[in-house]
């Protein structure tokens, strides 16, 4: 039985279709694979990437020691395995930007990266946001403003206008526009989110 | 007019914002029961054909497969409110490619999506129709016996007809008549939250995480199609993220997970694919409109006569009616839509359900017709402007003309209007307006208030918040009727087993329906404490009032007791509720209204429409927060701004395989493309709406497609009939 055809290739299937040995060729050329702390498991070849890797995961700050299957993305990992579920998965392609996490200071669709590649990486997501009950600037600025209407996307376009901030505290409307357009909000709440994040840029100066 | 309030009206951040930007908010694919297992969906490749075999053999042999259900093994019907057609959650045969054959439960999601490929299904291909026009013909494939017009069952039948006054006499009357048609294309709702649910059963209890806009009709449905009674069925949703018409109720894949999670005695959380969202539920229903109108010299509507095709797909969920005629006078009118099946995605509600799409065909009607005149398009529509509903009823209020007035003031219409494609140079500017709105009704709602020995209060309503503010609304309400502060009021909503009835947050009935519950649960609460307190206070009962957590003898303020002090030796608090259904003026209508306005420029050599501008003025009474309203306005015009311009369902015609359901291809406006858009709420007050309010979700997307439209008419000089208006299709018809 074949899938509906001209659906285009899932990131899974795309996998898939390499099998195990081309993705660890793929992380080993990412430069990221770190030999000496990450054993791979005895694979079970029963199907293409499966097998499991040990990985060191800094989120938020703590260390994280998983072992984790190659073909499971880092929103994923950070959903399921550590139970932070304010990652959001909209649509697992790498189109909507809900599960846009900070990895090394910049904004990147955590569903979009294996998990397998974090190793050593340093990722924060929408919980090390806030410092204790102090909720960071542009998460003030959302309430304030009304980012959120149904708040699926808004970790996304949360984490997105931090990343904005961290390089450039005194972004222009049509910056924090461009900065977020890989951030889609089918609520259509647009105007306020480029609001929030502005207001958050104008409030930490 | 508007009364004082000492909340209502004001800018009030959302009671649950901090949850929401900080990730803690909790949907239903975010629940991790332990011993959980996960499902993923087969769908048929085939968009019609009889299934003769189903082989699970290689499936089942997968280790970490739990589960597998089809049509062979699994009849359970997907009544979905029990609307208009029955349909099972697996049918055979199937009738559209997305129709869903199968479902697997395994360990992990991996194994089951792997489980999904090493299902074997026969299938035995049937003729199909995919043009809904094409389906009505009589040697069309037939979908059902009865034929491809959904004559629909129960509450909602086809075609429809509606008629009044005398449409032969009111096109004699006439100085002109027009005769035009207008398309429009299937649209997905979008939301970003993919389905899920998530199912326990504990002993014959069956408790559901789902994403609903309505628990309390997602579990009647549940219970209905599983044949449990409702005690039986626990119904969850405290946040979900977005539906706008596609999640109303319990839909398949809340049965299939119940259905999984039975069969296999694990929890089961069953989660939609981003192509199974596209494909899988419901988009917004595409029409053909032909309309005749006739007209006064001056644009004074005489007689409409509209003559429609609606395409439902392979199942009828909801009505397909067209509903754009609704914003104006029109003496004599007839309509006729005939909601068609044919073997594409299915097609049901989608925010405003039978408007964007008929205001697009009409308005640019009328927009067309004001330039044929002669007339300015301002003075077409404020002409025609809606005084009486079907021609003899009146509304029980309206401010349409003040939107209208207001709106065209605030864009500067008298001075940007030109004359349609007369404007200089390569970007032509353009500017367009239309009018549209939304029904407004009162019904049946439930709220319970408690009270607590420390004076703060406890208000248990059973809506969901899909994104519109209306946890924020239902406390607001409850605050300003208690007279107790907005901060020391905790709502629990969205939970079947705790929060009373409510209608579901669907046709923009939430704040209409439930608020007056809340109003008179407040008011049941206030007696009892004005009771209590009177002995405290040296006064009758009725004499006192409660503001701002203070009770004080009406006569003399000063004579106050906080209510932390008045109700201390109350131990088990107090409980007000209330079921409310107010009655509705018979012969009269309800309406929010809208009159939309906006600027573009359409560069000519590409083809490429920029919105400047967009200035929407609404009349829904009284507004009950300010903030989170506007942002409904902001967002309704931002669906409608993508509908008139890039989306659109393409389904390949000689596979019937639908090859854009992913956000990169559907193409829905992001934050590159959205205007500004500028919010008018005229100040108003409807005697039926709790506080004077109205409704304000639905209304915005009505008119904002063929704003768009007839902008680019006044930039162009070229009408577009058909939707979405893509750069090809202006080049095309600015190189003849």
């Amino acid at each position: 039985m074949e899938k509906p055809k001209g659906k285009g290739v899932s990131r899974r299937d795309f996998l898939k279709g390499l099998g195990g040995g081309a993705v660890g060729a793929a992380v080993v050329s990412t430069g990221l694979l770190d030999a000496t702390k990450v054993e791979a498991y005895p694979t079970e070849t029963a199907g293409a990437g499966r097998g499991k890797s040990l990985v060191n995961l800094k989120v938020n700050g703590k260390l994280y020691r998983l072992s984790v299957e190659h073909r499971q993305t880092l929103a994923e990992v950070l959903r399921d395995e550590l139970g932070m579920t304010g990652t959001r998965i909209g649509c697992d392609r790498g189109e909507c930007g809900a599960c846009t996490v900070i990895i090394n200071g910049r904004n990147v669709y955590s569903c979009s990266q294996l998990a397998v590649w974090m190793n050593n990486r340093e990722v924060l997501t929408i919980e090390g946001l806030a410092k204790g009950e102090k909720l960071d600037p542009v998460q003030e600025a959302f309430i304030e403003h009304d980012g959120p209407q149904c708040g699926f996307c808004t970790s996304g376009q949360v984490m997105s206008g931090k990343a904005l901030l961290l390089h450039n505290s005194n972004p222009t409307e049509a910056q924090v526009r461009r900065a977020l357009s890989g951030n889609l909000c089918r609520c259509g709440n647009y105007n306020r989110e480029v609001a929030a994040v502005l207001a958050a840029a104008s409030k930490a100066r | 007019m508007a009364k004082e309030f000492s909340i209502v009206g004001k800018e009030t951040p959302r009671i649950d914002a901090y949850e929401r930007v900080t990730g803690r908010a909790q949907y239903a694919g975010d629940y991790q029961l332990p011993n959980m297992l996960y499902a993923r969906v087969l769908r048929s490749p085939h968009p019609h054909a009889k299934i003769i075999s189903i082989d699970t053999s290689k499936a089942e042999k997968l280790p970490g497969v739990k589960a597998i259900i089809h049509n062979k093994n699994t009849q359970v019907p997907w009544a979905s409110g029990g609307l208009t057609q029955k349909r099972l959650i697996f049918n055979n045969p199937v009738r559209f490619v997305g129709d869903a054959v199968a479902a697997v439960a395994a360990t992990d999601r991996y194994i089951a999506e792997d489980a999904l490929s090493l299902i074997d299904i026969k299938y035995e291909e049937l003729p199909y129709v995919l043009d809904a026009a094409e389906a009505l013909k009589p040697d069309a494939p037939k979908i059902y016996p009865k034929g491809n017009l959904s004559v629909g069952e129960g509450r909602v039948s086809a075609p429809f007809t509606q008629q009044w006054g005398d449409l032969e006499k009111g096109f004699k009357e006439a100085d002109k008549v027009f005769e035009d048609t207008y398309i429009t294309k299937h649209v997905n709702n979008a939301q970003i939250e993919r389905r899920a649910s998530v199912a326990r059963w504990d002993g014959g209890k069956l408790t559901v995480w789902a994403s609903t806009q309505g628990v309390s009709n997602a579990r009647t449905d549940i219970a209905k199609d599983l044949g449990l009674p409702l005690s039986k069925v626990h119904v969850i949703c405290k946040y979900m993220g977005g539906g706008f018409g596609n999640k109303n109720q319990a839909q398949d894949y809340d049965l299939m997970a119940a259905v999984l999670a039975k069969a296999t005695g694990q929890p089961v959380k069953l989660e939609f694919t981003r192509e199974d969202d596209f494909i899988g539920m419901h988009g917004r229903w595409a029409s053909e409109q032909r309309y005749k109108v006739g007209v006064k010299s001056d644009g004074t509507i005489t007689a409409v006569d509209l003559y429609a095709v609606t395409n439902m797909g392979a199942y009828r969920k909801q009505s397909g009616d067209l509903g754009g005629t609704d914003f104006y006078s029109i003496p004599n009118f007839k309509k006729v839509v005939n909601p068609t099946h044919t073997n594409t995605v299915v097609s049901a509600n989608y925010r405003a359900p039978s408007y964007p799409q008929s205001v697009f065909g009409f308005a640019s009607m009328l927009d067309q017709i004001a330039f044929e005149l002669g007339v300015n398009p301002y003075d077409m529509f404020f002409r025609n402007r809606a005084r009486l509903s079907h021609g003899t009823m009146p509304y029980s209020s309206n401010y349409q003309e003040e939107c209208i007035v207001e709106g065209a003031k605030k864009i500067g219409w008298k001075d940007k209007w030109h004359k349609a494609g007369a404007a200089p140079g390569p970007n032509k500017h353009g500017i367009g307006m239309a009018l549209g709105g939304y029904p407004f009704r009162s019904g049946l709602g439930a709220a319970t208030i408690r009270v607590n020995p420390d004076g703060t209060a406890h208000l248990l309503v059973g809506v969901t918040d899909i994104g519109t503010g209306a946890k924020s609304t239902m406390a607001i309400v409850a605050s300003e009727a208690l007279g107790i502060p907005l901060n020391q009021i905790q709502l629990t909503n969205g939970d079947t087993d705790v929060t009373p009835f409510s209608i579901g947050e669907s046709g923009s009935r939430t704040t209409s329906f439930t608020a007056p519950a809340v109003m008179a649960a407040a008011e049941d609460v206030r007696k009892q404490i004005f009771t209590i307190v009177a002995p405290q206070l040296k006064a009758q009962a009725g004499d006192l009032d409660l503001r701002d957590g203070i009770v004080f003898v009406k006569s003399d303020p000063s004579q106050k007791l906080p209510l932390s002090r008045a109700m201390r030796r109350v131990e088990s608090g107090i409980i007000g509720r209330a079921t409310t259904n107010p009655e509705w003026k018979k012969g009269m209508d309800g309406k929010s209204f809208a009159a939309h306005f906006c600027e573009v420029e359409v560069d000519t050599f590409t083809g490429h429409v920029r919105i400047t501008r967009y200035v929407a003025a609404h009349d829904s009474g009284t507004i009950i927060n300010r903030l989170t309203a506007e942002s409904q306005v902001k967002g309704g015009v931002v669906q409608g701004i993508g509908m008139a311009l890039t989306e659109e369902l393409l389904i390949d015609k000689p596979t019937a395989i639908p090859i854009n359901p992913s956000y990169r291809d559907a193409k829905i406006p992001t934050h590159l493309e959205t205007p500004e858009v500028e919010v008018i709420f005229i100040e108003s007050y409807d005697p039926y709406g709790p506080f004077g309010g109205k409704s304000v979700g639905e209304p915005p997307i009505t008119p904002a497609v063929a704003t768009v439209a007839n902008a680019i008419f006044n930039a162009t000089g070229k009408r577009f009939k058909e939707l979405p208006i893509t750069p090809d299709k202006i080049l095309n018809a600015l190189r003849v």
